[in-house]
């Protein structure tokens, strides 16, 4: 998976003097959700990896599970040990492409919706994964946000029955990049 | 019987409850105190990630680890994020770790090109081998 995915960046590298930007961030955020009867179980992860090549829409994130902090040690030694096995499968990883990529407005102030389709690795099990995202270009800066679900049973991820009435089988996660960077300039 | 009852409750129900009301509300550690499991160069730990990532893992994912090296970048994000990038310049690869909220203040005397002994938790390599919940480390 390492390899794999220096291949794309130095690939990426390359062709980056020619034609569209290709862009990518080392601080990316993401953060997930899920409500509850009993209580609230909330992380977030602020070092996500991510890589856009703007000419054919392919995008890629990649995050460490053991990154993720909880307000609770308890819950992230939990989320850690019992449910996401981040020993045995330290990352999550998406891959997919934006839908009508090359038409989206990167100069001047500009708001875009865009469709991702692909697919994402988590806990060893690859599943499709659909969403909306949302580029933002203001003064200069690319950013992007999503939000989608995942459903726990479809990444093989095993509630204890004690506790299967008080977590959501749904966890709710949102994507934020910040600022995308051009690998064109840097 | 009745003080039978009152002394189990005493004696284990009450610690028990308080015990179980102390681990539910238990913060992740402060690192300030932990002892680490390696100490090591940052070139020597990235080494090691670069050539054998799941045996790097295994040694050091999720332990306590104090990396020595250059500072080659600190970043800071509004205000309440601070990365710290310990490393060589011209690799690739860095130690790229973040600080504990708790303990960002100290970072404010260190800039680039300085020698700096970090440890943090290890979770893992993306690009960079990652340290969170660092603490910088002043006396060795």
């Amino acid at each position: 998976m390492k390899y794999s995915f220096f291949v794309i960046l130095f690939t990426l590298l390359i062709f980056a003097a020619f034609g569209q930007p290709k862009y990518f961030t080392k601080t990316g955020k993401i953060s997930f959700y899920s409500k509850s009867s009993m209580e609230n179980i909330e992380a977030v992860n602020t070092k996500v990896v991510s890589v856009w090549d703007v000419a054919s829409g392919q995008i890629e994130f990649a995050v460490l599970l053991k990154g993720f902090e909880f307000e609770k040690a308890l819950m992230q030694e939990h989320f850690n040990e019992n449910y996401v096995e981040s020993d045995k499968y330290p990352k999550a990883v998406f891959k997919g492409i934006i839908e009508n990529s090359k038409t989206i407005q990167l100069s001047g102030d500009n708001v875009s919706t865009v469709k991702v389709n692909g697919t994402l690795t988590l806990h060893g099990v690859t599943n499709p994964v659909s969403t909306n995202a949302v580029i933002t270009v203001k003064s200069g800066v690319v950013a992007a946000s999503c939000n989608f679900s995942i459903t726990l049973a479809d990444y093989k991820i095993s509630i204890p029955s004690l506790v299967a009435e008080k977590i959501n089988k749904k966890i709710s996660i949102a994507v934020v990049i910040p600022e995308y960077q051009s690998m064109t300039t840097k | 019987m009745l003080k039978k009852i009152i002394l189990v409750v005493l004696v284990i129900a009450i610690p028990l409850s308080f015990y179980l009301y102390k681990e539910y509300h238990r913060k992740p550690a402060d690192l300030s105190s932990v002892q680490p499991a390696a100490k090591l160069n940052a070139g020597a730990f990235l080494d090691e990630y670069e050539k054998d990532e799941a045996n790097a893992n295994h040694r050091y994912l999720g332990k306590t680890i104090q990396v020595r090296g250059t500072i080659t970048e600190i970043v800071k994000q509004q205000d309440t994020l601070a990365n710290v990038m310990i490393g060589d310049t011209a690799s690739m690869h860095k130690v790229s770790c973040l600080l504990d909220k708790h303990h960002i203040g100290l970072i404010n005397q260190y800039k680039a090109g300085q020698q700096i002994t970090i440890k943090g938790i290890c979770t893992g390599f993306l690009m960079d081998v990652e340290l969170n919940r660092c603490v910088i480390v002043e006396k060795e």
